[in-house]
């Protein structure tokens, strides 16, 4: 199994939704992981972080740089919290049924 | 349940108008974020992982049919279909747009609701006994207490800006507190003085966190008129002397514990006699007046009213309780609680079903709620901390025609109070606050343990589920909580044993190391197994029984002989 490398990204979350952001190597704000800008190291994604914070604010919110793994799939969080962030909570957002009353359903 | 008056509503009004201006300056680029945040923060939005979120304060968990059907259009029309019920009575919706929360704040103010003081450095929205008001044990209806305690503290200027938030809980019932008094920051208990007086005992310093803590008594007695200018006078010593030059020491139960409670007290007491004057005493006619707004409902009077009629409706429920068949009679044993007026009683609405996060209810179920408030319980429910909705006021004989209902709306599960009745924070799915997740335990537990005849078997247990210290799940008072820590990026959770947020409060012990997040829910499952295995009896409760056993077979069971003997 290839061994992942460490690559340093920036991230944020817009200000109109609060949805988790990235910044493209551009300079503008992606929803997806995968536009993410990888740098080699910390020293070169925390002044994108901080330029963001003061130039950006408008846009995005509380950018900050962090770590990520990557293999040959790509970039993959290294945290449970990057994790989430990244791809949605692990719980059902609204039950499938929508909670519609059901004739059908049984007593627990 | 109380009316806005001309001055609520204009207020309440004004701050909605305010925010909307705030809200079009961020957008606009106009202030920045860190000029935004304590702006948002006093209307409840906040920031979490991947949205905003909004709390709505419900004081006192009280809502009508009304605001019921009201949270339910902003969840259809604003958020992601459904609304959160949270640990302290209030509501929370985890999707909103920035641009929509002035939107949303409107709608609240047209039914006389609203996010206010539901975050920040300030008091925070007041919580009571859930029976609040229908106790059998309850002295006397705390809601009035809490309504005075609620219009004295919204916007009060002297304590918008104080060291830390700041919870204040109060209890009409001696005996049984279901508030939890004795964890927050000021409890308030109804009591009865020797001449048989009633007026209020008031405590200090409790709460979880970091630092859980157990209230201490400032004043045993306090004469009902003085509430204001007592709290007023706790207030005071607090936000003088609470530390500001560190957020975790910085809540009351920090000071209260630093200078102890004599010197506390005497803090206190010295600043209430030279604060106190006779304008300050709460005249009659105030009291009167809110009062009032919580008169008992038009009940119905059975048969003749007398003794032989209420124990008639008791036998009514009782049989209710044998049905044969077993659903109802397991709902109504385990999800009714008695009246105070004969005939009556209280229905929990069990929001711990399968497959769906505590306390999660969607638009299409508040609606219906709603309309069953409105049918069977004067129009009004009301939220639980332990993330549960209420029906106050049902007769007796209507309880199979609700159950039927609650089935067909999958909010019928026969758990209120039982195992499977599991309190979560949002956790790691949502909160950025949080270092592993909640709810996924939490639906692990309610699946793995969902025959009724096991949780009956088990008798009263509580499981409660913080994903990080800050235990908004408030884990340190579970009879078994469980805590979310965070290893290098990897969730595992603290098994705790032992904790009661009651009368007989206690804080949870630490069972032993952290267990990865695949082993944590059979380690409950042996707790639990090791506890019916040496209870004396059926009647001895697993909180008993840890109390009497101590932690040693737990650990036994959970780690085996080796990590046990560490």
């Amino acid at each position: 199994m290839a061994k992942s490398e460490v690559r340093w990204i920036v991230t944020a979350n817009f200000t109109a939704d609060g949805a988790v952001a990235y910044r493209r190597p551009d300079g503008s704000w992606s929803r997806a992981l995968g536009d993410a800008e990888m740098l080699a190291a910390e020293a070169e994604a925390a002044p994108l972080a901080s330029q963001a914070a003061k130039l950006e604010q408008r846009e995005v919110s509380d950018p900050y740089a962090i770590d990520m793994a990557l293999g040959p799939d790509g970039l993959s969080p290294l945290t449970a919290r990057e994790r989430i962030r990244a791809f949605g909570p692990t719980v059902p957002i609204r039950r499938a049924d929508g909670g519609r009353p059901s004739p059908d359903k049984l007593a627990r | 349940m109380y009316q806005y008056d001309e001055y609520d509503t204009r207020i309440i009004t004004a701050r909605a108008q305010q925010f909307r201006g705030q809200v079009e300056r961020r957008l606009s680029g106009e202030i920045t974020e860190d000029e935004f945040k304590p702006l948002r923060l006093q209307n409840g939005l906040y920031m979490q992982l991947h949205a905003y979120i909004l709390r709505i304060a419900v004081p006192y968990g009280l809502l009508s049919s009304k605001q019921i059907r009201m949270v339910a259009h902003i969840a259809r029309t604003y958020d992601r279909g459904y609304a959160h019920l949270t640990t302290r009575q209030n509501f929370q919706y985890n999707w909103p747009k920035l641009e929509d929360v002035p939107k949303i704040l409107d709608c609240l103010a047209s039914v006389e609701m609203h996010a206010v003081q539901t975050s920040g450095n300030c008091v925070r929205n007041v919580t009571a006994d859930h029976f609040a008001g229908i106790a059998r044990d309850e002295l006397e209806d705390p809601r009035p207490w809490a309504e005075i305690i609620r219009q004295w503290s919204t916007f009060h200027p002297e304590f918008a800006a104080l060291p830390r938030k700041f919870k204040i809980a109060i209890t009409g019932s001696v005996q049984n507190d279901r508030a939890a008094v004795r964890f927050h920051d000021i409890g308030v208990r109804l009591v009865q003085n020797e001449e048989g007086e009633v007026g209020f005992e008031v405590l200090a310093g409790g709460g979880l966190g970091r630092t859980p803590l157990i209230a201490e008594v400032v004043r045993s007695f306090l004469p009902k008129a003085e509430l204001l200018g007592y709290l007023e006078a706790i207030m005071r010593v607090y936000n003088l002397f609470g530390r500001r030059d560190n957020k975790y020491k910085a809540r009351i139960k920090i000071l209260v514990s630093a200078v102890g409670i004599e010197e506390f007290r005497r803090l206190v007491e010295e600043e209430y006699k030279a604060s106190m004057t006779p304008e300050l005493l709460l005249p009659e006619e105030e009291i009167e007046r809110v009062r009032r707004y919580f008169a008992p409902k038009s009940y119905r009077t059975f048969g003749d009213g007398g003794e032989a009629a209420h124990k008639q409706a008791d036998e009514k429920w009782l049989s209710f309780q044998l049905s044969t068949e077993r659903g109802f009679g397991n709902w109504v044993k385990n999800n009714t609680v008695q009246h105070r007026v004969p005939g009556y009683v209280a229905a929990v609405i069990s929001v711990k079903v399968p497959h769906v996060p505590p306390g999660d209810l969607t638009d299409v179920q508040l609606d219906s709620v709603a309309e069953l408030a409105d049918r069977f319980s004067f129009g009004e429910a009301v939220v639980t901390h332990t993330q549960n909705l209420i029906l106050p006021d049902v007769e007796v004989a209507a309880l199979p025609e609700l159950y039927q209902e609650l089935v067909r709306l999958d909010l019928a599960p026969a758990n209120y109070g039982k195992l499977t009745d599991v309190i979560a924070c949002p956790g790691l799915d949502y909160c950025a606050l949080a270092n592993a997740r909640s709810i996924p335990i939490a639906l692990e537990i309610v699946e793995r343990f969902e025959q009724v005849d096991y949780l009956n078997d088990l008798g009263d247990v509580s499981i409660k589920i913080s994903g990080c210290i800050n235990a908004c799940g408030h884990h340190h008072v579970g009879n078994i909580g469980i805590l979310g820590i965070d290893k290098k990026g990897v969730e595992f959770y603290q098994l705790q044993l032992g904790g009661s947020p009651g009368n007989d409060a206690s804080v949870g012990k630490i069972l032993g190391p952290a267990l990865p997040q695949d082993e944590i829910v059979s380690a409950v499952a042996k707790v639990l197994d090791k506890y019916l295995g040496l209870r004396e009896s059926a009647e001895e409760t697993f909180l008993e029984a840890v109390r009497r056993v101590g932690l040693d077979p737990f650990k036994e069971a959970v780690y085996g002989g080796e990590k046990a003997a560490e």
